[in-house]
């Protein structure tokens, strides 16, 4: 199997006396997506939020391209190939995607946007985008800059169920290219079509779950011991 | 990410402006507290541009992270902090001219 990109181990939370994260390990395996599925509040964003250094855990490591992060910084993670998707809007609301792609030394942000589908708002300001087009938008500067690691909490969230296709297929073209993709969601049977590995997440603990795509969702999600 | 490029960018611009209107706040609250303390108010005093030049960073570093826009920034590979570098000597000059244009 191949050595995962990027893992958080025996990462613990705990904040007002509540254990947010319980000994919780994900990692993310280059050539494929990798799903964090759970319930909304079971522990996913905050799992990100460590894995990219915007949270310090109480214990556990980040490990990224084989070595151990001291304190992982999401500006150290994205130069070195790490793209980040909260389930927040993360854009400047004032800028268009073209002002954002001018950051960045991305040469074939035309032909980017038309894969995106995201040609017909290129020059208008990300904050006048509904809230589908944002979401579309924010992937396709993600994906520009050709990350090895994509990390994306919900990301087919506020789509319409076209442009959620168009995701779906793009995260399959990417992990083909050998980009590592985990991804967050709370849709079970969205997951199951989508991913290739799977870590069921409750209560703060996760656990990876094989053979998901053949067994019934009932077997498998269900099942968490409470 | 390179200097040339962040410089030039539409992101960069914005919060040069926003700097500015915070330079101009800081300025005119150290302004007050000097006339209280019975000294020029537009005087160049360096130690006391520098904490208010922390101050300065300190707000718009917070602007920054309640837009998410730190996130944008770590995508690409830069830290705030490092990213606003150039306004600091901007918050000199500015200061420095003021200072030259009332003395």
């Amino acid at each position: 199997m191949t050595a995962p990109a990027m893992s958080g181990d025996s990462i613990c939370v705990a904040l007002g006396g509540r254990q947010i994260l319980q000994a919780a390990y994900v990692d993310a395996v280059p050539g494929a997506i990798t799903a964090l599925v759970g319930r909304s509040g079971s522990g996913k964003t905050t799992l990100f939020n460590v894995l990219v250094g915007r949270r310090r855990p109480d214990r556990g490591q980040v490990r990224w391209l084989g070595t151990r992060l001291q304190r992982p910084s999401l500006p150290y993670l994205g130069k070195s190939g790490l793209f980040f998707h909260p389930d927040c809007p993360w854009l400047a609301s004032h800028l268009s995607f073209a002002q954002h792609i001018a950051m960045t030394s991305v040469n074939d942000w035309a032909a980017i946007a038309e894969h995106f589908q995201i040609t017909a708002w290129l020059t208008r300001a990300v904050g006048s985008l509904s809230e589908g087009e944002l979401r579309l938008t924010e992937l396709a500067f993600g994906f520009a800059l050709s990350p090895m690691v994509a990390l994306l909490d919900e990301p087919s969230r506020a789509l319409e169920p076209l442009h959620r296709e168009r995701v779906v297929h793009i995260l399959h073209e990417y992990a083909q290219r050998g980009t590592a993709i985990l991804y967050a969601d709370h849709d079970v049977e969205a997951v199951r079509q989508t991913a290739d590995r799977l870590f069921s997440m409750e209560h703060g603990a996760t656990r990876p779950v094989a053979g998901f795509k053949d067994r019934p969702l009932t077997e498998w999600y269900h099942a968490w011991p409470r | 990410m390179r200097w040339p490029a962040w410089l030039r960018s539409a992101l960069f611009r914005s919060y040069l402006r926003q700097f500015v209107i915070l330079w101009a706040a800081g300025k005119g609250a150290n302004a007050f507290t000097a006339l209280l303390a019975g000294l020029p108010p537009l005087a160049f005093r360096p130690l006391t541009e520098l904490a208010i030049c922390a101050i300065e960073l300190g707000i718009l570093i917070a602007f920054i992270r309640q837009a998410h826009e730190d996130i944008l920034m770590g995508n690409i590979g830069l830290r705030p902090i490092l990213a606003l570098v150039p306004l600091i000597p901007l918050h000199f000059v500015l200061s420095g001219a003021v200072a030259l244009i009332m003395s």
